[in-house]
């Protein structure tokens, strides 16, 4: 247990150190205040380049709007920048051999994937927060009561559990593939497949994509809270499955 | 009792047979040097030691245990240091130290005594910058702490010294002469003149197989020659020494190499007391005369032949 907590405060250090943290933490408060501000100014910005004498209806901007910006960022750039982050995050120790001295020390191999995976979630977990804050703020202070909409809280933490099941492949990938462009492909190639399969509509009900993508319509009041059940339980058992996999495959990996 | 025994190793790469029934035992206490050419296998050994690479065949146990492929819990019996030490570079040496001391469950006061104790023993004391600006020479003296931490039973160290200056070079053999009573070594290298520093035990490597294992004195004894070597500066007093009768009887079992002689002889100091009359007698001086010793480089190449 020692163990587990020194090396997961050491994959923290490093990505204090390394300023991988100081990225994702700018990233992810960027991406907090332009939802809101993008959405309040859309329509003065639509209408400075519109030619002159056009006229074009648009809607005054709401809280909802401002979410909507939220999810979008979110669910694109921000997964994105986090699996880009985290891709080298076994494959840089492999390369320079820096796990040799751990784990001819004793330290079980299991260990190192699950501090990973801590850490990767930890700091997901962190940095969505900051991102989520910032978008609170800034939509309550436009648009007050209206910010805490119907359905946000559950919104929020479907996305939020789609990072974590996405994390668990990018680290079952760093596991199988040497270095990150592997690793990344393979969290790419999970990723389209979940597009994919959100074609049929047998399986879509069941798809963890289902959490980033009904996070909007949701808040629109389209669907039912109910509807997120079945993905979350597959995103959590994916979760699980991908980390077992993961100290599985290291316990015999060649480094 | 023996630290470290292997059984019978192979392990091939490709068409190449890298080990082809290495058999070695180290016993407590020693200092074992693991000799051999470039690629003669003897990383591929340590790295399957450690449960880095998988064999394709044979045994190997550390302290009785098993060693296996992928997480092999003997290895907390044992301290690695690698030939080129990697260390996270945004970690001072004392952050890094306190991680090996974490992860092998150590008490906070007890790694903090350690550090301390094992920073001194390399020269590293009171150093605060990152690892990241170190040397090779300071790394390599870092990976010595770091191999220690645990107190391992068995050292294993993989060339050691063939990248360093002749002053690192000494460091790190003081170093390894001084931490010899706690624990076995095994340090692998090219380097001849290293192991007859510190070493008591060598196993040559050759062919995947050990061609040469015991004490070094012992091996010595064994290949010991009974031969006198005499030198001459000039040319014209080698050609008196040749052709004065006096040492023709001595000469019969001689061997002729540029300005010096070497002279075998049943009984050693015999030849030398006859040789040393004949030269007062003749007025014939040598520059140089001794009774050679099997050099270690000598029977190197004779073992790898």
């Amino acid at each position: 247990m020692r163990a587990y907590a020194a090396f997961t405060k050491k994959e923290f250090t490093e990505f204090t150190r390394t300023y991988k943290l100081l990225i994702l933490g700018l990233v992810f408060l960027l991406f907090g205040i332009m939802s809101p501000l993008a959405a309040k100014y859309m329509p003065e910005i639509i209408s400075q380049f519109m030619p002159a004498g056009m006229e074009i209806e648009v809607s005054a901007p709401t809280a909802l709007d401002s979410w909507m910006q939220f999810f979008k960022n979110i669910s694109q750039l921000g997964l994105f920048v986090a699996v880009i982050l985290f891709g080298g995050i076994m494959s840089s120790e492999y390369s320079r051999g820096t796990l040799i001295h751990m784990l001819t020390k004793g330290l079980p191999r299991r260990t190192v994937v699950l501090a990973k995976f801590t850490a990767a979630s930890l700091l997901w977990t962190g940095a969505y927060l900051l991102c989520f804050g910032a978008a609170y703020g800034y939509t309550w202070f436009y648009w007050r009561s209206d910010a805490n909409m119907s359905g946000l809280s559950v919104a929020i933490a479907a996305t939020w559990l789609f990072g974590i099941f996405l994390l668990a492949i990018t680290i079952l990938g760093s596991v199988l593939c040497r270095n990150s462009y592997g690793c990344l492909l393979f969290t790419g190639i999970a990723v389209v497949l979940q597009f994919l399969l959100n074609m049929l509509p047998k399986i879509k009900e069941f798809n963890p994509l289902e959490l980033i993508t009904e996070g909007t319509p949701l808040l629109q009041g389209q669907i039912e809270t109910g509807l997120f059940l079945k993905p979350t339980i597959i995103a959590c058992v994916g979760t699980l499955l991908c980390v077992t996999l993961s100290c599985i495959i290291f316990n015999k990996k060649k480094l | 009792m023996n630290v470290l025994e292997i059984e019978d190793l192979k392990k091939k790469f490709g068409s190449h047979q890298v080990l082809d029934g290495l058999s070695i035992a180290v016993p407590e206490h020693s200092v074992f040097g693991f000799l051999g050419k470039n690629g003669a296998g003897k990383t591929t050994t340590m790295k399957i030691v450690l449960g880095l690479l998988q064999s394709d065949g044979g045994e190997v146990r550390v302290l009785g245990e098993k060693s296996v492929y992928g997480q092999n819990a003997a290895n907390r019996f044992i301290g690695y240091l690698p030939d080129v030490p990697e260390f996270y570079s945004y970690m001072t040496p004392v952050e890094y130290l306190r991680l090996c001391g974490q992860i092998t469950g150590m008490k906070e006061k007890q790694i903090r005594l350690k550090s301390e104790e094992l920073l001194e023993l390399v020269g590293l004391k009171g150093v605060k910058k990152r690892i990241g600006g170190f040397s090779r020479g300071m790394k390599q003296r870092l990976g010595i702490a770091q191999a220690l931490f645990n107190e391992p039973k068995l050292l294993i160290c993989d060339e050691p010294t063939s990248a360093l200056d002749p002053v690192g070079r000494r460091e790190v053999l003081d170093i390894m002469e001084q931490v010899r009573e706690k624990t076995t070594v095994i340090f692998s290298t090219h380097v001849l003149t290293d192991v007859e520093r510190i070493c008591d035990r060598v196993a040559v490597l050759n062919n995947g197989k050990t061609v040469m294992e015991g004490r070094l004195d012992e091996i010595r004894d064994r290949h010991r020659k009974n031969a006198l070597l005499i030198a001459f500066e000039r040319k014209e007093n080698l050609k008196r020494f040749i052709e004065e009768p006096v040492f023709r009887k001595l000469l019969t079992a001689s061997k002729k190499e540029g300005c010096q002689v070497i002279i075998e002889a049943a009984d050693i100091e015999q030849a030398e007391s006859e040789l040393i009359r004949g030269l007062n007698e003749t007025q014939i001086m040598p520059s140089r005369l001794e009774i050679l010793e099997p050099s270690l480089e000598g029977l190197f190449m004779e073992a790898i032949q």
